[in-house]
C-alpha cells in the first residue's frame, strides 16, 4: 500500500503534498495548542505565554522565546536541540516580541509519529499553535520539506523511505504575505543551481 | 436496560451561507493588510509597516470612529475593571485567596475586599486571617467584580456587594470569554424559572431563582435546601441550550438564551445535544434575533 502510494507520487512528478490536517485548541491548559498531521507524521504543539520569566533569562525590550521539542521515544538529544534552535529562530522572526517585554513565551512540541518531513510538520504545528494562542505575529508561516532523489527530481513532503534514498533534504519556512523564505536547512549535498528553483 | 445512542465521527458541516447572519465581519489573519489609509489610529492586534495597517492576530476587525483593532477569536480572559466574573478558589494564602478565572494568571481576592458576615466594617485582625478558611475554601465557587488590574495582567477581585459572594447550588458551564456579550447587567432572572449569571470570563452559573434575598448573610451562607424536580429540569434544559449556542458560535446574552430555551421546548432535554436538533434550535433562535433587530 505504501509502495503503491509512493509510485503514484513519483509519477505525478513528486510535486504534491500528502493529505494534511490540523486541529486547534485541543489542550485545555496551554494558552494555545494545535496538532498538525502530514500524511502519517503528526506533531502536537502547546504554547504558554506571555508569562513571567526568571530574572536572569528576561530581556528588557522583548519577549524571550523558548522551544522544547520532545521526540516520540527516548530523551531529547542533539538533533532535537538543533531543531529547537531552528524553530526558535523562525518563530522569533515572526512573533512581535517587542509588545511583551520581560516575558517568556514557551513552545512545547511533542512528536506523536514520524513518517518523514518531521521538521516542516513541527514548523506548521508551531504556526498553528501561535495563531491559536492569539500572540501578535507579523505574518503566518509554513514549513515544507523537499527531497532531491539521486536523479535530480524534486519530491515534496517526502516519506521516511524517500528521505533515506534522497541525496539531499531541504526544509524551508516561508512567510505568508510575500512568500519570502524565513529559514532554510539542508541535509546532504546539492548544487547551487538546483537551490533557487525551489519554492515557486 | 437503558437504551444507548452511538454515533460514529462524521465530517462537520460548516454553517451554510444561506443561514441568516447579522452583518458580515471582516476576518483577518496575521500578515493581512487591513487598510492602506493612514488616517486611522491603530489599536490592539495591529501593527504598521510601510504605511499599511497590518493585522497581527487572527480575528475580526473592529472599527470605532478612527480606531481600528483586531479582536482575537479565542483568547484567555483579559480582565477589565467593572467586569463580573465567576471563579473557583484554588488557594488560601496569608491575606488573600487565589481564584481561577480562565485567565493567564490566577486572580486575587484580598481579605480586605470581602464583606464580613453581618456587614461589619472594621479592620481585619489576625483572627480574621485564621478564620479565612471558614469563609471560602479551596474548590468554592464565587461571583465577584473586578476591582483593578495589576501591571502583569493579574486581576484583583472584590465581593463588596450583597449580590456577589459564594455560589451554592447550580450548574457551571465553561465557555470561551469572547462569546459572552458585554451588557449592563450580567445577573438575569429568566422568566422560565431559573437565574443565570453570565461571567465575562466565560464561566456561566445557572441556579434556581432565590425566593427571598438574605440581607444579613453578606453572601457567605449557602442555601442547601433540596431543589425541586421542576427547577432541576429547567436548569438542565438551560444548560443544554447554552452548550448548543456555544457549539454554533452564537453570542450569549439573556435574550438569546431565552429564545433558545423556548425553541427547545418541543424536544426532550437530552435530545438538545444531538447535532441535528442543535442546528434546528439555533437556526430558529438566530431567526428570531434577526427579526428582533430589524
Amino acid at each position: 500500500m505504501a509502495g503503491e502510494k509512493e509510485k503514484v507520487v513519483a509519477a505525478a512528478g513528486g510535486c504534491c503534498l500528502r493529505p494534511f490536517s490540523c486541529e486547534q485548541g485541543l489542550l485545555s491548559r496551554p494558552d494555545g495548542s494545535a496538532a498538525f498531521l502530514q500524511g502519517d507524521t503528526s506533531v502536537l504543539a502547546g504554547l504558554y505565554g506571555p508569562a513571567e520569566v526568571k530574572g536572569s533569562k528576561e530581556l528588557p525590550d522583548r519577549a524571550v522565546l523558548e522551544v522544547l521539542l520532545r521526540p516520540k521515544v527516548g530523551l531529547p538529544g542533539v538533533i532535537e536541540r538543533s531543531r529547537e534552535q531552528l524553530l526558535r529562530q523562525t518563530c522569533e522572526a515572526v512573533v512581535l516580541g517587542v509588545l511583551h517585554p520581560r516575558t517568556a513565551i514557551t513552545l512545547v512540541l511533542q512528536v506523536l509519529s514520524d513518517a518523514g518531513s518531521l521538521l516542516s510538520c513541527c514548523i506548521n504545528a508551531a504556526c498553528m499553535g501561535l495563531l491559536d494562542a492569539g500572540l501578535p505575529l507579523s505574518s503566518l508561516f509554513c514549513g515544507v520539506t523537499c527531497a532531491l532523489d539521486p536523479n535530480g527530481a524534486i519530491i515534496l513532503d517526502p516519506t521516511t523511505r524517500q528521505e533515506q534514498e534522497a541525496r539531499a533534504i531541504l526544509t524551508f519556512a516561508i512567510d505568508s504575505p510575500e512568500r519570502k523564505v524565513l529559514m532554510t536547512t539542508t541535509k546532504g549535498s546539492c548544487s547551487v543551481e538546483e537551490g533557487p528553483c525551489f519554492p515557486p | 436496560m437503558a437504551a444507548i445512542t452511538m454515533r460514529l465521527p462524521a465530517v462537520r458541516r460548516a454553517v451554510g451561507p444561506a443561514a441568516p447572519r447579522g452583518g458580515e465581519k471582516h476576518l483577518v489573519a496575521p500578515g493581512d493588510t487591513i487598510t492602506t489609509d493612514t488616517g486611522y489610529m491603530r489599536g490592539h492586534g495591529t501593527y504598521v509597516e510601510e504605511e499599511k495597517l497590518i493585522a497581527s492576530v487572527a480575528g475580526a476587525v473592529e472599527r470605532v470612529n478612527k480606531l481600528v483593532c483586531v479582536r482575537a477569536l479565542k483568547a484567555r480572559y483579559n480582565g477589565e475593571v467593572g467586569d463580573i466574573v465567576v471563579g473557583r478558589i484554588t488557594e488560601v494564602q496569608q491575606k488573600r485567596w487565589k481564584v481561577e478565572t480562565n485567565s493567564r494568571l490566577d486572580s486575587v481576592l484580598l481579605l480586605s475586599s470581602v464583606n464580613l458576615p453581618g456587614g461589619e466594617l472594621r479592620r481585619r485582625s489576625a483572627e480574621d486571617e485564621l478564620a479565612m478558611r471558614d469563609y471560602l475554601q479551596e474548590g468554592d465557587l464565587i461571583s465577584a467584580e473586578v476591582q483593578s488590574v495589576f501591571s502583569d495582567g493579574a486581576v484583583s477581585l472584590h465581593t463588596r456587594s450583597l449580590k456577589y459572594g459564594k455560589l451554592a447550588q447550580g450548574v457551571l458551564v465553561q465557555v470561551s470569554p469572547s462569546l459572552v456579550k458585554r451588557q449592563k447587567t450580567h445577573f438575569h432572572d429568566l422568566p422560565c424559572g431559573a437565574s443565570v449569571i453570565l461571567g465575562n470570563n466565560g464561566f456561566i452559573w445557572i441556579h434556581p431563582t432565590l425566593e427571598h434575598k438574605d440581607e444579613e448573610a453578606g453572601g457567605f451562607t449557602t442555601n442547601l435546601e433540596p431543589v425541586p424536580l421542576s427547577d432541576r429540569e429547567v436548569i438542565s434544559r438551560l444548560r443544554n441550550c447554552i452548550v448548543a449556542l456555544v457549539n454554533q458560535k452564537l453570542m450569549l446574552f439573556d435574550t438569546s438564551i431565552l429564545y433558545c430555551y423556548e425553541a427547545s421546548l418541543p424536544h426532550q432535554i437530552k435530545d438538545i445535544l444531538k447535532p441535528e436538533v442543535e442546528e434546528e434550535i439555533v437556526l430558529e433562535t438566530r431567526q428570531r434575533l434577526l427579526d428582533l433587530e430589524g
